[in-house]
């Protein structure tokens, strides 16, 4: 059969694949993307940050009607329902899904489905329902993403034990679920089956949860865990399981000694591995480092001139919104422009119970690079906004280079942290000092003001708080 | 002696220990905040109430602590002028620049009076590049212009727009002082003038203005000249039979409104030999380091015209028959010869072919019409006798010359080329000019 002609392919349909598919169309390119599931939207919408955050979103509101009854406003027990739940979340990825594959076809973005294979640098088969089809184009970006990672010891073939991808398609509420892996996915999932009702025991083998946040905006989240939760055990490792009957027995190690458990279920949270393998990457010349992802250059290059790589495939901070601006850099690199993935500052955000968000640098980071920092913390405790909703389990943190006073880093923690980090990112990208954000108006009174607040703090005025530091003139 | 949690004001008598500012071993001053304490209320810097060195941290970060609860032991304590003695070379150890750097600091200034901005250097404690914008970034990256080098007004050096004209000003301004002479013949790309001789001393003469195509050949030829390495390959094609061929269809043509001409034949052969070597076919793109190698075959015909050289180009020369070939030809050299040609007609040419022939000359050296390179030069077809298998004939044999890019194609491409070409012409098969 005579190959399909296209300037470019596009391997994998997620946040990246897509993104990269559209923005070429957009720029004039003939493009072919093929995904080898029905569903176009990648893990991301199929079965990462949507239908986690919707499970977030619906469970959220048990935790607040159960919060409410202090204030005097009291509601009975919830009912739930399992799967209509599910059959919710469904409904919603599917309109998603529809909206991505309307807006392919508006651009003639030609969708294939079927699963991707090089056969040389400039070939890529194609498995579709209705057999093989290949395709010759001049470039190509791989954006398979990753998956969760499963090792082999857990690895007994028991529905029982799931990954994200299982524990999002909720089928009961288990009594006792052990969550491995105290991470934000660990974290996110384990929120939402404690608020369902399930005793969850999560394990980390690390000293704290939430690796790479700063430890002040971790704990509010910890204190949570701690109450919510049965427990949060850390510096704690899982050995093995095993299929106990209609349960899982559980071997860690707690201090040196193995003590073994029982569990309806356990989420295995570790990490993602990414989708390279049966890729036919052998084939061309891409190059992977140790843990098997796709290495690239700064303008998203592999070491095959004609292909590009960006998403969780390429690893750093796997994140989708990493995917997309990488997406847009591989593109334009394409067209002839100039663009490079270099200081783009990309937020974390962690879905919890409060929401974790940073962006640039860490309080650790630069403690851990010694680079003098000055930091700026405020506690939420002060916030008007944050009294009257009943959350004062909030901390927003500046952190600072002192002798430019421009800002290097944003934290916080706290109801809405996510959507408060934006502008954070923002003031980073666009170098702003502290002196910026306090000189700007924020409206009051809103969480947002404790950002204005805590550039404040920094001088030593903030209206809310006392610092004990003098002004200087 | 130990430093304790203060009372930190009403209601606030425990808290988190956020930060620990200072470590074992440290000379603390009187007053320096060692530890950062976060409440409900807000975040206390705690200060030591006393100088000396830090022999113990009894809290660590995370901690729970209370007023009156025992923070860091000093050694000794209360001799504070000497902690403070202590605490000077401790701090001179460290790269911040204390006593020994400060002469030199004001008069830095004063005897580099960086006079362009190409001198500044952004020195980044952080690691991270110097304050911009996304945007300013971006068009930094586009025009090649290393922001470290950008000296930022704004608060905390941030650096806007103006900042980045400013830079880009004062590059202008530094090329144009550094040395006039020797970027001004790269642009023109033309030596140092002569200078002018008063001919008129010898004889008679008449000056006359060149004429602007006059001074664009000009231009172009040294351009060329100057930045192609050129080699110029010949080699002769026995066209005996092909003038036969020409004899004998070209009133068939003339019928047609076409004039048969040996160009018509040398353009299809020379289009067959660019398809089968891809380099004579195109551009070196210097600057992204690439060949662009081009899918079409317009070819550049050099026209003699009254008032100089003009290069027409034939598009698509691969698509037609000779036929259309020798209609266009005719077309195209009567339109250039009047004047008539569009700048769209002297565009996108990707080989030239300059036939001499009609006029006479044998063997030439063409100069390559860059971007373009390859050319190939014909000169009139001499008869002459010649060995064919192993009899002496009369033949006429047609000379050529073709000058390339050595930067570009080795040698014995070029000689493989023309190579081609000569067969081509010497084994026209009649099925190619039969209408
Ligand atoms: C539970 C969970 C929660 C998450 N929450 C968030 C969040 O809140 N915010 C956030 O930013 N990120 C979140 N993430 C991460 C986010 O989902 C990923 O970073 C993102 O999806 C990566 O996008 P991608 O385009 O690189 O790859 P993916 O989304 O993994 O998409 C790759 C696609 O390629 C397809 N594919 C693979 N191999 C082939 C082949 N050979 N041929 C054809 N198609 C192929 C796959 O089917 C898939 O659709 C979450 C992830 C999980 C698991």
């Amino acid at each position: 059969m005579k190959p399909i002609e296209t300037e470019i392919v596009v391997v994998g349909g997620g946040p990246g694949g897509y993104a990269a598919a559209f923005y070429a169309a957009d720029r004039g390119k003939k493009v072919i993307l093929v995904e080898q599931d029905k569903r176009l939207g990648g893990v991301c919408l199929n079965r990462g940050c949507i239908p986690s955050k919707a499970y977030l979103h619906a469970t959220k509101l048990i935790q607040e009607a159960r919060e409410s009854a202090h204030r005097g406003i009291a509601y009975g027990e919830p009912k739930i329902d399992v799967a209509k739940l599910r059959a919710w979340k469904e409904a919603s990825l599917d309109k998603l899904a529809q909206g991505i594959a309307g807006l392919a076809q508006k651009r003639s973005v030609q969708v294939m489905q079927g699963r991707g294979h090089f056969e040389d640098s400039q070939t890529l088969r194609v498995e579709t329902a209705e057999g093989q089809r290949f395709i010759r184009y001049q470039q190509a970006i791989i954006a398979v993403g990753s998956k969760p990672s499963m090792p082999a010891a857990f690895d007994l073939g028991n529905k029982r034990v799931m990954t994200s991808t299982e524990a999002l398609d909720v089928e009961d509420v288990p009594e006792d679920l052990l969550v491995v892996g105290g991470g934000y996915i660990g974290m996110e999932l384990g929120t939402v089956y404690a608020t369902l009702g399930s005793r969850v025991v999560v394990v980390e083998a690390m000293p704290a949860i939430l690796a790479g946040a700063d430890p002040d905006l971790v704990r509010p989240v910890q204190r949570f865990a701690e109450k919510n939760f049965k427990e949060v055990r850390l510096g704690v490792k899982v050995l093995k399981m095993a299929t106990s009957g209609k349960k899982i027995q559980v071997t860690m190690e707690i201090e040196g000694k193995k003590i073994d458990e029982y569990y309806d279920r356990v989420l295995v949270s570790i990490g993602r591995t990414p989708n390279c393998k049966d890729l036919g990457l052998k084939n061309t010349k891409v190059a992977v480092d140790e843990k098997g992802f796709i290495r690239v250059d700064s303008q998203q290059r592999t070491a095959d001139p004609n292909i590009f790589a960006i998403g969780d495939v390429v690893g750093g901070m796997m994140l989708a919104h990493k995917a997309a601006k990488e997406a847009r850099v591989a593109v334009d690199v394409i067209a002839g422009d100039h663009h490079e993935f270099k200081d783009v500052v990309i937020p974390a955000v962690v879905f919890t119970e409060p929401e974790v968000a940073w962006c640039g640098m860490t309080e650790a980071e630069a403690r851990q690079k010694g680079i003098d920092v000055k930091i700026s913390r405020f506690p939420w405790g002060a916030s008007g906004r944050a009294l009257s909703s009943d959350r004062t389990d909030g901390l927003t943190k500046l952190i600072v280079d002192p002798e430019t006073e421009r800002i290097l880093g944003v934290g916080i923690v706290g109801h809405g942290a996510g959507e408060l980090i934006s502008e954070g990112v923002l003031a980073i990208e666009m170098g702003a000092t502290v002196r910026d954000l306090a000189e700007a108006v924020h409206p009051h009174p809103t969480l947002s003001e404790t950002l204005m607040e805590c550039a404040e703090a920094f001088y030593g005025y903030a209206t809310h708080t006392y610092t004990g530091r003098k002004t200087e003139a | 002696m130990d430093i304790r949690i203060p009372r930190l004001g009403e209601g606030a008598d425990s808290g988190t220990i956020v930060s620990i500012l200072v470590k074992e071993g440290d000379v603390v001053r009187k007053d320096q905040t060692v530890v950062e304490l976060e409440n409900e209320k807000a975040v206390a810097p705690i200060p030591a109430s006393d100088g000396g060195k830090v022999i113990k941290l009894l809290v660590k970060v995370g901690d729970k602590v209370s007023v009156g609860q025992a923070i860091l032991t000093l050694e000794g304590g209360a001799a504070s002028p000497a902690a403070s003695q202590q605490s000077a070379p401790a701090r001179a150890a460290s790269p911040v620049p204390s006593a020994p750097a400060a002469p030199s600091a004001p008069s830095a200034p004063v005897s580099v009076p960086a006079p362009a901005s190409g001198d500044y250097q952004y020195e980044s404690k952080t690691g991270l590049p110097p304050p911009a914008s996304p945007t300013i970034r971006r068009m930094a990256a586009d025009l090649g212009i290393d922001l470290r080098r950008v000296r930022g007004s704004e608060h905390g050096g941030r650096i806007v727009l103006s900042d980045l004209r400013a830079y880009i000003q004062g590059l202008q301004q530094a090329a144009v002082s550094a040395a006039p002479s020797a970027p001004a013949a790269a642009k023109t790309a033309a030596p140092a003038p002569a200078e002018s001789v008063d001919f008129s001393k010898w004889g008679p003469v008449t000056k006359k203005p060149l004429s602007s195509l006059r001074q664009k050949i000009a231009q172009k030829m040294s351009e060329s000249w100057q930045a192609i390495p050129h080699v110029t390959q010949f080699d002769e094609a026995d066209i005996t039979s092909l003038l036969a061929l020409r004899k004998k269809h070209v009133a068939a043509y003339e019928k047609k409104g076409a004039k048969l001409t040996v160009t018509g034949f040398i353009l299809k052969a020379v289009v067959r030999a660019l398809q089968k070597h891809p380099s004579f076919n195109s551009s070196l793109d210097e600057a992204a380091q690439e060949l662009v190698l081009k899918q079409y075959y317009h070819l550049g015909v050099a026209v003699d015209t009254e008032s100089g050289l003009i290069v027409p180009v034939l598009k698509d020369v691969d698509k037609k028959s000779l036929l259309e070939i020798s209609k266009d030809l005719e077309t195209l050299a009567e339109k250039t010869r009047s004047r008539k040609v569009g700048i769209d007609d002297l565009k996108g040419g990707s080989f030239t072919v300059s036939n001499l022939g009609g006029i006479g000359g044998t063997f030439f050296t063409p100069i390559v019409n860059r971007p373009e390179v390859a050319i190939l030069g014909v000169g009139r077809g001499v008869v002459r006798p010649t060995a064919v298998d192993g009899k002496v004939e009369l033949r006429t044999m047609l000379p050529l010359g073709l000058s390339y890019d050595h930067r570009v194609i080795d040698g014995a491409d070029g000689a493989r080329f023309i190579r081609e070409i000569v067969t081509s012409l010497e084994s026209f098969g009649e099925d190619q000019v039969k209408i």
